[in-house]
């Protein structure tokens, strides 16, 4: 039972981490390494608002988000949108910019454990025998909207559609009269957004470090991978698969090859199932 | 000449079309054309450890030369194989480790392990990556970026080779002369052979696999064959790289998977000019020594670094060597339309 | 000629603005502490400003006597970045061949702080013969091992704080404590996947064993993992009353405040528990970390009156920084200043031989009690009392404030439990 629940949890949370970077890649092809860097800037802001100038948590909250993706529309702008379609170069350089924002922030001044935010709610609840605190079954609530939330805006929003239309196939889409620039710098906005939301939920449960910001980053990529590059459904039960085989194998090996099992999800599948399990490149999965 | 009429012209040096092809014998000059970038690059690279100020300045010499290996050795495989190679750490891990282990354990010296970490080494990175051989695309890089972070939770995990610890008390070169020349002739006997390399058939199969693999199949050459070989050379060359740092630092630990040792000679072929093997080397001689003058500045330097990267993608992304070899080659004029 | 003459000129002057240069400063050269810290972590700039505190404090003073000059003493820190987990350990070699070769550093202190690169960085001192005095997060056995092992070479290293083996025993001691005054005898251990804190996980499993504790489990984790829940509740569900944590990494304040908000029944008794050695542990908490227990290796990094110094070095640290020492180096860094200062006057030079001799003879009462080193191996000879020897500490988090609880000799307050544990 305790499996279950926090085998949940954690499947849920890589989820949130992973579906900003699933969101960027499927869209506009460009791998977002700086996504683990969103992720912290957006919970040292969120930090900065609430603590130091002293706004009330939501405020600060939808204030950090905004913030977030105006910092991922400018990134796409400036940089990315140069480099679009190099592979190497569009990895180079958002990971430079990641790097840039991580160890910026380090010399800036964010150093030691003593950053934490609020949790959401106080308290514990028991569900089947299993004690859980609240902020983590919020965690699990968010996750689940936020992918149905996801699910209708793609699916159902002009917007979304044009989005799931270059998804599917660029070209096409351009010659529909949507601009590929213009939605690419929107997802890379949305990624950013995402990336902050996953911060604000998760965060709260530890300390902000910025050595948190490389962990996302791989464990993002990992989620990504199992899941197919450029699904974020698959992102999403890929999320699941990879979180219940880190809880099991805290209860059924021990607990430090928690990590270990997390890369070898994604060797497995590279081996097995190159493009996912709902990866939509299948042309890239031809054996030469 | 009006603006509207100008346009910029460039066109080849006298010298240049003199030197072509056989005519360059014909005079000391166009020899002296063609010999002298190869000549100062070769003859620098020797003369630096003799130039530097003091043992601090000529450990880094080595710390470039390591750097620089890995660095040909990613633009070997990423220009000439079409392969890209995300994690030169694993390379610098495996070969460290090997040496590290026939040193301390076996007690041999290290003008033997530094070999033999090479070939055992390079046999065990092919090894290792052969499954994803046959796939294209994306796969390759983001394996090899996976590859160091698993070894290093692996060993950390089973508790192998001295665990977190790492492997302590291994020996050093002989002499300091040894240390420094060692390092620096391979390298160039590495730039050098892998120039001559791509220029063979087997370059020529490398390079037909990078630009159209069906072609080559085509061909009735197995491709997963000529792909392994080439990974091998280039896994010897980092695992070459990485049995000298442990002999040079007399340690070898899981830290030698870092990430930085897959990013730095990235950033090298980038600054230098992707494509040319001698790049990446200029790009390690300025990248390295820059990042130890800014040490002073603490965590600052890697942002000065990072932002120093991404100017050059976006705005010299040939690097610095194709802007060389234009000036050296060309020139550049205004011209009437 | 002219030209010739004009060059004569510009070199006697060079000559001459060279000798005036060097002239009065040859009088009073600074002796250059070299310090290769992480600056960007705990146990980096808590050593960094205990060893800028006695330094200035020394020259203020006059400086050091050496021989029958008085030199002040100058401090070099360069960051090594060793504690960030994707930094290789040649950085952190790299920052100490700078100090050593470029800078001219005469003495390291404080060392770099991952025991890794530390242990690497060992060989490198006995090649360039420089005293090492090491202070802070290098807590493994090793480290004196390997001196004990190869004195010849490795003699110019020292270790001025207590180290993982200490830490067990007094952490043992304070479970015979609780045995006796709760009756507590369930301990579940934790331990992050570093050398130093799993080996001592695994030998702490042995001893308590021993003692007549029951260990209901061990958990292992490694570097990064953000999730402690299995472990928690397997905690819970065996009937833990202990939970011994050995973690130094940021993600034990996800397991500490999940500890609070399940209400665990276990006290959480930490050994080098990162996140809970600072000051601003409370609020980052907001208040969760009550009851926390965490072990600060040596007295002086938390208030107590060990000795006459201690409060002297603890107010004037929290005067010049703004805020009260934290993490464990901040005391054995500014006590490692003075033990050199006392070694090179005893010594009469700075000559490293002569000074390594001196440091083992060395017998002055410090921050944290009498100052010893062991001759054979170079680590500071610990003890519960501090007229004896080096004393540790183990504090609580008692309503807000960081309250020392062991040893008997120096302790201001009592371990609490947390209210629900005793439904």
């Amino acid at each position: 039972m305790e499996i279950l629940v926090y085998g949940t949890i954690n499947s849920v949370s890589l989820a949130l981490m992973g579906l900003g970077f699933a969101m960027v890649y499927g869209i506009s092809r460009v791998p977002n390494f700086a996504h683990g860097a969103l992720y912290i800037i957006c919970g040292f802001v969120t930090w900065t608002l609430f603590q130091k100038l002293g706004l009330p948590y939501g405020l600060a909250i939808v204030l950090s988000l905004a913030a977030n993706g105006i910092l991922g529309i400018l990134m796409y702008r400036l940089v990315l949108i140069r480099v679009r379609g190099m592979s190497i170069s569009e990895i180079i350089s958002s990971y430079a910019i990641g790097l840039a924002i991580l160890e910026g922030l380090r010399y800036g001044g964010f150093r030691g454990m003593t950053y934490t935010l609020p949790v959401f709610m106080d308290g514990m609840v028991v569900i089947g025998g299993v004690p859980v605190d609240y902020h983590r079954i919020v965690m699990v609530i968010i996750g689940i909207l936020l992918v149905a939330g996801l699910w209708l805006f793609t699916h159902f929003t002009k917007l979304g559609l044009a989005l799931q239309g270059m998804a599917q196939d660029e070209r096409a889409a351009l010659m529909l009269g949507i601009d590929s620039d213009f939605m690419a710098m929107l997802a890379m906005g949305f990624g950013a957004i995402l990336a902050g939301v996953a911060a604000i939920t998760i965060l709260p449960l530890g300390n902000i470090v910025v050595e948190s910001g490389y962990h996302v980053l791989i464990m993002s990529i990992a989620v990504c991978i199992v899941g197919g590059l450029g699904s974020w459904m698959g992102a999403f039960f890929a999320a699941f698969i990879i979180g219940y085989a880190q809880i099991l194998s805290v209860v059924f090996l021990g607990s430090h090859f928690q990590m270990v099992v997390a890369l070898l999800a994604i060797i497995l599948t590279l081996i097995l199932k190159p493009s996912g399990l709902f990866g939509q490149q299948k042309e890239l999965e031809d054996r030469v | 000449m009006s603006k509207e009429n100008r346009r910029k012209e460039r066109i080849d040096r006298g010298i240049k079309v003199r030197s072509d092809g056989l005519y360059a014998l014909l005079s000391w000059r166009e020899m002296a054309y063609l010999i002298a970038p190869r000549f100062i690059l070769i003859a620098g690279l020797l003369a630096l450890p003799l130039l530097m100020p003091g043992l601090y300045w000529q450990r880094v010499i080595s710390i470039v030369c390591i750097y620089a290996m890995v660095a040909i050795s990613f633009d070997f495989l990423a220009h000439y194989v079409g392969l890209v190679c995300l994690g030169g750490a694993f390379f610098i891990g495996v070969g460290g480790y090997i040496a590290g282990i026939f040193n301390a354990y076996f007690g041999m010296p290290p003008l033997v392990t530094i070999p033999l970490a090479a070939i055992a080494g390079g046999g065990f990175c092919t090894l290792l990556l052969l499954p994803c051989l046959p796939l294209r695309g994306v796969y390759f890089a983001i394996v090899t970026l996976m590859y160091p972070l698993f070894m290093a939770r692996i060993i950390e995990a089973f508790d192998l080779f001295g665990g977190t610890d790492g492997i302590l008390g291994i020996d050093s070169f002989s002499s300091a002369f040894v240390e420094q020349y060692f390092v620096v002739g391979i390298l160039l006997v590495f730039l050098f052979g892998l120039r001559r390399l791509v220029n063979t058939d087997m370059g020529l199969i490398f390079t037909a696999i990078m630009d159209n693999d069906q072609a080559v199949r085509a061909s009735g050459i197995n491709i997963t064959h000529y792909k392994a070989l080439a990974v091998f050379i280039a896994s010897a060359m980092g695992c070459l790289a990485g049995a000298c740092l442990t002999h040079i630092y007399m340690w070898s630990g899981i830290s030698q998977f870092a990430l930085d040792f897959s990013i730095l000679p990235i950033a090298a072929t980038v600054i230098g000019g992707a494509g040319t093997l001698a790049g990446p080397v200029i790009g390690c001689l300025i990248l390295v020594p820059i990042s130890e003058l800014l040490r002073d500045f603490g965590t600052l330097r890697i942002v000065f670094y990072a932002s120093i990267l991404v100017a050059f993608i976006l705005f010299r992304s040939d690097g610095i060597m194709a802007f060389a070899k234009r000036k050296y080659e060309q020139i550049e004029r205004w011209t009437q339309v | 000629m002219k030209r010739i003459r004009s060059g004569m000129c510009v070199a006697l002057l060079a000559l001459a603005g060279m000798v005036l240069w060097c002239g009065p400063a040859a009088a009073q050269k600074p002796i250059l502490l070299g310090a290769p810290l992480s600056s960007a972590y705990l146990y980096g700039w808590d050593a960094e400003r205990g060893i800028r505190l006695a330094v200035d404090e020394i020259n203020a003073a006059g400086g050091v006597a050496v021989g029958d000059t008085k030199r002040p003493f100058a401090v070099e820190v360069i960051d090594t970045r060793d504690l960030e987990p994707g930094v290789p350990v040649s950085e952190a070699l790299m920052a100490v061949e700078r100090l050593i070769l470029n800078k001219g550093a005469d003495f390291i202190v404080g060392g770099p702080n991952r025991s890794e690169a530390a242990l690497a960085a060992m060989s490198l001192l006995s090649k360039h013969k420089k005293v090492s005095i090491v202070t802070s997060g290098v807590l493994t056995p090793k480290y004196h091992k390997t001196v004990e092992a190869n004195y010849d070479k490795f003699k110019y290293c020292f270790r001025i704080h207590g180290e993982a083996v200490n830490l067990i025993g007094e952490i043992i001691a304070n479970f015979a404590d609780l045995k006796e005054k709760y009756g507590l005898t369930k301990v579940f251990i934790m331990a992050q996947d570093v050398s130093h804190a799993r080996g001592a996980a695994e030998v702490m499993g042995k001893v308590a064993g021993s003692k007549g504790f029951e260990v209901t489990g061990t958990e292992i984790y490694p570097t990064g993992a953000t999730d402690f829940s299995m472990g928690l509740l397997k905690a819970k569900s065996t009937g833990a009353q202990i939970i011994n944590i050995w973690m130094d990494m940021p993600e034990s304040a996800i397991l500490l405040k999940q500890w609070y908000d399940l209400k665990i029944p276990a006290l959480p008794f930490g050994s080098t528990l990162a996140a809970a050695e600072q000051p601003g542990f409370w609020d980052a908490t907001e208040g969760k970390g009550e009851y926390t227990l965490c072990n600060v290796v040596n007295a002086g990094n938390a208030p107590s009156e060990a000795t006459p110094w201690t409060m002297k070095f603890y107010n004037a640290y929290t005067e010049k920084w703004g805020v009260e020492p934290e993490g464990l180096g901040a005391s054995s860094s500014y006590m490692a200043v003075y033990a050199l200062k006392d070694a090179i006057e005893r010594a009469g030079t700075i000559d490293s031989d002569k000074v390594v001799t001196a440091l083992e003879n060395i017998d002055m009462m410090g921050v944290y009690g009498r100052l010893r080193f062991d001759p054979k191996t170079h680590q500071v000879i610990p003890a519960t009392d501090p007229k004896e020897g080096a004393v540790g500490s183990i504090l609580q988090w008692q309503d807000g404030k960081r309250v020392v609880v062991y040893p008997k000799s120096i302790a201001m307050g009592e371990i609490l439990l947390p209210p629900w544990m005793n439904e």
